[in-house]
Order: C-alpha cells, then sequence, then structure tokens
C-alpha cells in the first residue's frame, strides 16, 4: 500500500515535467500570443493618451496605430492550425481559443475584417488629435471583443 | 377514542401546515402605485434601458446595433436549475408586455409577480430591480413602448424538479429576497453610483455567489462567482472575476480605468473584456460619461473581500 501511495505521489510530481514536453501546436501558440501583446502594447499608448495618462503627442499616436496597421497585415494563418483550441488534449489552460472558432458557420472572417476597419480608422485618425484617438478607441475596443466574445473561453 | 382523537389532530395539523404553506408562497404585490407621478422622461428611460441591460437577455442572441432594441425574447438560459426561456417584452399587445398596466410593470420588476398572479424565477433581476424608484420604472415603461413590437411566441422554459413548482419561489423568496437598505452615502456621485450598480445595473447578479439554491450570498457581494450558465458538460462557462476592491479583485484598477473600461472594453492591461461582460460593456458605453465615472467610483468603495479558500475569486 506505501509503497502505491509513494508511486502515486511520485508520478504527480513527474508528471508536469512529462506534459512541458508534450505540448502539441506550442510554437503556433506562442507566436499567435505573442501577435496579440503586439497588438496590446501599440493599443495600450493610445489608450494611455485616451484616458489621459500620457499626455497626446500626434507622433507617438501615429506611430502606434502605424504599428498596429502592420501588426494587422500580418498573414498569421499559420498561428491558427486547426486543432490548437483550448479543448485539444494538453491545451487547457494553454490557449482560450474555442473550436468554435474553427466550426462550420463560424463568423470569425466577419470578426476579423471589423478588426481590420478599425485598425484602418484609428490609423487613418491618430495623428489628428486627441479627440479622434478617443473616438476610435470605443470601436477598437469592439473589434478586440467581437472575438472574445465568443471564442475565447473565459478566465477560470 | 384517545386513538382517535390523536388522528383528528394530526390531520388538523397537517391540514393547517399545508394550508399555511400555501398562503406563506403566495404571491405578493403591492396594490397600488404613488398618488404623485411626474410626466414620464423617455430620455431618462432610455437611461434606464441600458443601465438595466434589457438587450442583453431580451433581445435575441447575438443582437447589434438596432438589432438590440427587438425585444422579442427567445435567448435561452442554460443553468444548473434548467433552461430559461427568455420571454417577449417587446410592446406587442398579444406576445409582449404592450396590454400591461403600468401597475403590472412595476409589479413585475419590483415584486417578482406577472399580471397574472404568479412568481417569476428570479433568473429575472428583481432582487436588483426592486431598489429602482417608481419613477425610473414609469420612464423605463414608457421607452420600452416606443420600441418596435415583436409578434413572434417564445418557447416554454425547461426547468428541473423540484424547481418547476412556481409556488417554491414563493418559499425562496421568504428565505433569500432580501429588500434591506443600502448602506446609506452622503456623497452625490456615490450615491448614482451606489443606484446604478446595485439598483439597475444589478452587477451582482453575476458577481456575487449564490448558493445551491440560487440564494445570494451577500457577505460576498461582487467577491466573484462561478458563471451561472453552464456548458455542455453541465458545468459553469468559468468564472465571473472579483470586482471588490480587493488585490484579488480590481484594486489596482484607478476609477478612471474602471470607467475608461466600461466605455471602451479595455482593461488596465489592455486586453479587452471577454464573454458575457462584452454586452454588459456596449450598453454601459450608451451611458453618460458621468453614469460611468460615478460606477467606477462607487465601485472603488466596495468593501474588499479575498478570493475564497480554493483560491478561486
Amino acid at each position: 500500500m506505501k509503497k502505491v501511495m509513494t508511486a502515486c505521489l511520485f508520478s504527480l510530481l513527474i508528471t508536469p515535467v512529462m506534459a512541458e514536453d508534450e505540448v502539441p501546436f506550442e510554437a503556433q501558440i506562442k507566436a499567435r500570443q505573442a501577435h496579440m501583446s503586439l497588438y496590446g502594447f501599440n493599443i495600450g499608448i493610445l489608450g494611455a493618451m485616451a484616458r489621459g495618462n500620457m499626455p497626446y503627442e500626434a507622433e507617438m499616436a501615429q506611430i502606434a496605430a502605424n504599428n498596429l496597421k502592420l501588426a494587422n497585415q500580418m498573414d498569421n494563418r499559420a498561428m491558427w492550425p486547426p486543432g490548437s483550441d483550448a479543448s485539444a488534449p494538453g491545451l487547457a489552460g494553454v490557449t482560450r481559443a474555442k473550436a468554435e472558432a474553427w466550426a462550420e458557420g463560424s463568423d470569425i472572417g466577419e470578426k476579423a475584417q471589423a478588426m481590420t476597419t478599425a485598425i484602418t480608422d484609428m490609423a487613418a485618425n491618430a495623428g489628428n488629435g486627441l479627440d479622434a484617438v478617443r473616438a476610435n478607441m470605443r470601436a477598437l475596443g469592439g473589434a478586440c471583443q467581437g472575438c472574445h466574445e465568443g471564442y475565447r473561453v473565459p478566465e477560470d | 377514542m384517545l386513538m382517535r382523537r390523536r388522528w383528528v389532530v394530526l390531520w388538523v395539523l397537517a391540514v393547517l401546515v399545508v394550508a399555511g404553506s400555501y398562503l406563506a408562497t403566495a404571491p405578493q404585490v403591492r396594490t397600488a402605485l404613488p398618488d404623485q407621478v411626474a410626466t414620464v422622461d423617455l430620455t431618462n428611460g432610455e437611461t434606464m434601458f441600458w443601465a438595466g441591460g434589457c438587450a442583453s437577455c431580451h433581445a435575441a442572441e447575438d443582437s447589434d446595433g438596432e438589432q438590440k432594441l427587438l425585444l422579442g425574447g427567445g435567448l435561452e438560459l442554460d443553468t444548473p436549475f434548467g433552461v430559461f426561456a427568455v420571454p417577449n417584452i417587446s410592446p406587442d399587445p398579444e406576445f409582449g408586455i404592450g396590454a400591461w398596466t403600468d401597475l403590472d410593470f412595476v409589479r413585475a420588476m419590483q415584486d417578482g409577480v406577472s399580471p397574472s398572479g404568479k412568481h417569476y424565477y428570479p433568473a429575472f433581476p428583481y432582487e436588483y430591480y426592486q431598489y429602482m424608484t417608481v419613477q425610473d420604472l414609469l420612464d423605463l415603461r414608457g421607452y420600452l413602448q416606443t420600441l418596435p413590437p415583436v409578434a413572434t411566441p417564445v418557447a416554454a422554459s425547461k426547468i428541473a424538479f423540484p424547481y418547476n413548482i412556481r409556488r417554491g419561489i414563493g418559499l425562496w423568496k421568504h428565505v433569500y429576497l432580501s429588500d434591506a437598505p443600502w448602506p446609506q452615502l452622503t456623497d452625490p456621485q456615490l450615491q448614482r453610483g451606489q443606484y446604478l450598480v446595485r439598483g439597475p445595473g444589478h452587477c451582482g447578479f453575476c458577481h456575487t455567489p449564490r448558493n445551491q439554491f440560487g440564494g445570494l450570498r451577500q457577505q460576498r457581494y461582487l467577491g466573484g462567482a462561478p458563471a451561472l450558465e453552464v456548458g455542455a458538460d453541465g458545468t459553469p462557462e468559468g468564472r465571473i472575476p472579483n470586482i471588490t476592491s480587493h488585490k484579488d479583485g480590481i484594486g489596482s484598477w484607478a476609477a478612471g480605468d474602471i470607467a475608461f473600461a466600461l466605455e471602451t472594453g479595455f482593461d488596465p492591461d489592455y486586453d479587452s473584456f471577454g464573454g458575457t461582460m462584452v454586452a454588459v460593456q456596449e450598453n454601459m458605453a450608451r451611458l453618460s460619461a458621468d453614469d460611468r465615472a460615478a460606477m467606477a467610483a462607487y465601485l472603488k468603495t466596495v468593501p474588499p473581500l479575498a478570493a475564497e479558500a480554493d483560491g478561486k475569486p
């Protein structure tokens, strides 16, 4: 009995180490999460200005918006292979992408298009004053939420 | 002879218990509207409509923009108690609530009782709407009447036994429906924030945990909770965050961060809201900047609650 218990405890200890080698799509998931961080960093500059935490500076606002546009121009389909969702074995807690995003009838393409529109509008206006940045923040937030509403697993 | 008398006593007691519970679970309603009601203010009614989040449940799923004004119901809320089919509250006289009187409306919102005298399930947030002023309710009613009628019926709810015994809600109301007054505040901005958060906004509906009978655990007010809706596997769809001023909640957010998040959907890390909070944020974005600032200021005063012992909010 004691041996069994020890074996069980031991297996608990080594499981995470073993699992680390077995994360499917690890590189793809890391890449897309890095892509999201790039968006977040640049939105953060515009947001800090809109929020009043950073003085508005036309040049910096335009740079951040241009970066968003560049990030959005990247063809990132290789980062989102089918089966790399949170319901796949070994991926719970690694990614929060829902399988529904890839499923038949998914409107993720329209949501991505809406994001491109929101970013294009921001890039066309970010240098035109603080009010222009503020006015476009809502649409940008709405675009991010477009996918996060239905295609991201809620935090546990 | 003695045996017989005992039986009689038992029978009388049994009848009294049955009659007593029947009376105790009867739907209680207020009998009249106040004498003095100002004219209906449709602008305020619209504010109450967005603050109250009516469209999040009563408009069809995935509604955007103008579709949110079509309140034909039909959304199905999959909960541990069963599937609640959300009713049509459009002004259609047959399928909606167009034929209701003002009193019917106030009773529904404040007492959780239908015009035909039946209890509503607390999936309808009258636990919170009961705190709305009668004037705000009548303004809201007036605004709802201006929206397009939707002449379609909704499917019946599928509630599991024993929760399908509507009369049982009477008992539930006795035990869990609290109309205790809120802590008194003197600052007008905090008062407004308190009203919006604890009244129409019904933030605690999702952010406060419930016990197994669906009663709010008031001592954990806004301390986070398992999601009310369940997924295909029957377990809650994630957790609703702690939004008290504790570090386990949103204590690190400035009031301006909260107001900005309600306006744009971005949190202080510039991640966006997701899940069911998206529809809430879209409603809050329709309020005035002053109202969002008031809600944010009030949330900063909500007593801090650490995450519960399981390490989750």
